[in-house]
């Protein structure tokens, strides 16, 4: 969309307040928020038979969205971006304008019914707080469109790149994704906090108490039948709420991606939507990561490790929600712009690494299955051997990590894999590594082993290869950045 | 391509003086669980430990004391040449690592109150990553001082944000 008005920026060169719509906004939020003060006091209030306290019970929050609105106001000239904002404490956040690595444009269900969005404005700072933060709550959607083409553009490429984006649809969701939402962490959690909330509740209300085992008569069923049963019901309900979480952050997900800006779109969201834009040159690289489940499923999901973006800013950084891993992979090919590193095989690390996962999984679950056994010889209760099933996992264990190993240095880029509950296979680009960590403890330099760390700006700062035979590691991290070893190498 | 290379040790040792303020840094990171242990044994009464368990403590302490420091003084080291910084530190784990002299954004120079007694300071450089600050403690404070103005110099002679 261009218009012929001038452009955002120069719009937003004087102070101005944000738009007067979230007058509506900040209102009915606030009153979401103290609903429970609010039932208290109308409920107090028709008690005493008075009208005028139900009054200040309304007006307390929208008095304070007022008083948001009118104290905060924002503009960005002479290459910065400055928020004021606060009544007693006056608050000036100002940033240069080229320090902008990613712009996320965020509508929950009531921005969309006015047809507004909040603009967070990312720049790396290290800073988790709040207050920190450069929000720009409440925008018209176009003008927060127009804002975030044109800031990003001032933050990358000089020359003025035809506005007219050709976007290229990367990937689009696809329903049949909702399938492998059980199968990931985040559903799990989801899961246990429902059920969590849910064994409270039966517990304040003395469920637990009154419940008794030997009242329960189904007809026709014996435990045998009904444990089966109740896990069963258990697992569906688990299965129902990742679904559906899945479905409320995913659904209408679209990545795509303007070769003329050099900027990857991604949009997401059922009820709440998401708009996040990256940067290309601050692209260093990508993680495919495979949850235990996820991977037996044939699934992977895929995040971008972004310059200036820390892990605490995750959000911003999902490339691909979990999906199949066909998917997933032409994608890391296409955010990558070549597919070595994601097709090539990677190179084992030995069979010193492989023995050093076997000892570090199998002593532990040893010494647990040799605790049980002993207890049990000294008469503890039987089903503490239960605890001699800790062998056979930790052989399981132990003989994927082993195979999970592995790493690659080609075409420019340093790729490393690891893992069995979550495996990870992690591309950087040589370019964006500024600085290797060789870490080995007194083990691992006896087996002559290093764990070789590539440090970066962005995403979990740090792309480790574990476990690497020490002359491999010097000779990969020599041959990534030549200039900088050969001087302390002999 | 020449036969695999190694990477050799950072030429630098830190100050000698580093292996006291390291002891005297162990005794104190020692006194403060013995106190905890004496305290709970003996006024407070929480439980009764046998001897041996005084005894084995304190030959874990000495020892604790009186290698580590020695072990960390021989691990602890750093280079410094134009377009990289180098440091080994650690004892159990020794670490290595290297940051090319362009991608340092801050050098700090601590004195802490212990290193001060040695006449001793600590010299971190951070880079972009959180995961890549190297850290030189134990050394003497002169030559901390002309390492600070040094990597100031050398940092500010590249370009670009560093990141």
């Amino acid at each position: 969309m261009t218009e012929a008005a001038p452009s955002e920026l120069a719009r937003d060169a004087e102070w101005q307040r944000l738009d007067p719509r979230m007058l509506l906004v900040h209102p009915i939020r606030e009153v979401l928020r103290y609903l429970p003060v609010i039932v208290v006091v109308v409920l107090g209030s028709t008690a005493a038979g008075g009208e005028q306290w139900q009054l200040i019970g309304v007006g307390i929050p929208v008095g304070l969205g007022l008083l948001r609105y009118l104290t905060t106001s924002f503009r960005i000239s002479a290459g910065r971006i400055e928020l004021r904002r606060g009544l007693l404490n006056r608050h000036v956040l100002s940033t240069p304008v080229d320090r902008v690595r990613t712009v996320d444009l965020t509508s929950s269900p009531i921005h969309r019914l006015l047809g507004l969005t909040k603009v967070r404005i990312g720049t790396g700072t290290a800073s988790t707080s709040d207050e920190d933060r450069i929000d720009l709550d409440g925008l018209p959607l176009d003008r927060a469109r127009a804002l975030r083409v044109e800031l990003l553009q001032t933050s990358t490429a000089d020359d003025l790149a035809a506005p007219e984006q050709a976007e290229v649809d990367v990937v689009t969701f696809d329903p049949a994704w909702l399938w492998l939402a059980p199968l990931t962490g985040s559903g799990v959690v989801i899961a246990a906090a429902a059920l969590g909330a849910l064994s409270q509740l039966l517990q304040t209300t003395g469920f637990f108490e009154s419940f008794d085992t030997q009242r329960v008569h189904a007809p026709g069923a014996s435990p045998a039948v009904l444990v089966p049963l109740l896990v069963l019901a258990v697992l569906v309900v688990i299965s129902l709420l990742s679904i559906g979480g899945y479905a409320v952050t995913n659904w209408g997900f679209r990545l795509t991606r303007s070769r003329a800006a050099k900027t990857w779109h991604l949009t997401r969201g059922l009820l709440t939507t998401r708009e996040t834009t990256l940067d290309d040159d601050r692209l260093a690289g990508v993680t495919l990561s495979e949850p235990l489940g996820l991977r037996l499923a044939r699934g992977a999901r895929l995040s971008a490790i972004v310059t200036g973006l820390s892990k605490s800013q995750q959000g911003s950084s999902m490339l691909v929600p979990p999906a199949p891993r066909r998917v997933v992979e032409r994608v890391a090919r296409d955010v990558l712009d070549t597919p070595a590193p994601v097709d090539v095989d990677l190179l084992p690390h030995g069979p010193r690494a492989t023995r050093r996962r076997w000892t570090r999984a199998l002593l532990p679950a040893l010494v647990v299955a040799l605790g049980c056994v002993g207890a049990v010889v000294l008469d503890a209760p039987s089903w503490l051997l239960v605890g001699v099933l800790a062998v056979p996992v930790a052989t399981l264990l132990a003989a994927d990590r082993s195979r999970s190993l592995g790493h690659a240095l080609v075409v420019g880029h340093l790729v490393s894999r690891s893992g069995c509950l979550v495996r990870r296979r992690r591309v950087i680009e040589v370019e964006h590594v500024i600085g290797w960590n060789l870490r080995a403890t007194w083990f691992q330099r006896r087996a002559g082993l290093t764990t070789l760390v590539a440090t970066t700006a962005g995403g979990s700062q740090a792309v480790p290869v574990l476990d690497v035979p020490e002359d491999e590691a010097v000779r990969v991290a020599h041959e990534a950045l030549p200039d900088l070893l050969a001087q302390f190498t002999r | 391509m020449d036969a695999t290379p190694t990477l050799r040790e950072p030429s630098q040792r830190v100050s000698p003086r580093a292996r006291q303020m390291w002891r005297l840094e162990a005794l104190v990171q020692g006194a403060f669980p013995t106190i905890g242990l004496v305290v709970l044994a003996g006024p407070v009464d929480a439980f009764d430990l046998p001897w041996w368990v005084w005894v084995l403590w304190a030959l874990v302490l000495a020892a604790y004391v009186a290698i580590v420091p020695s072990w960390r003084y021989l691990v602890h080291r750093w280079e410094v040449t134009d377009t990289a910084v180098y440091t080994q530190t650690g004892w159990w784990v020794r670490e290595r690592r290297i940051a090319p002299m362009s991608r340092i954004q801050t050098v700090d120079h601590v004195e802490g109150a212990v290193s001060r007694l040695f006449g001793l300071a600590t010299v971190t450089v951070t880079t972009a990553s959180a995961a890549g600050a190297l850290g030189i403690s134990g050394l003497d404070k002169e030559v901390a001082r002309r390492l600070v103005d040094d990597l100031t110099v050398k940092a500010d002679a590249v370009e670009g944000d560093a990141t």
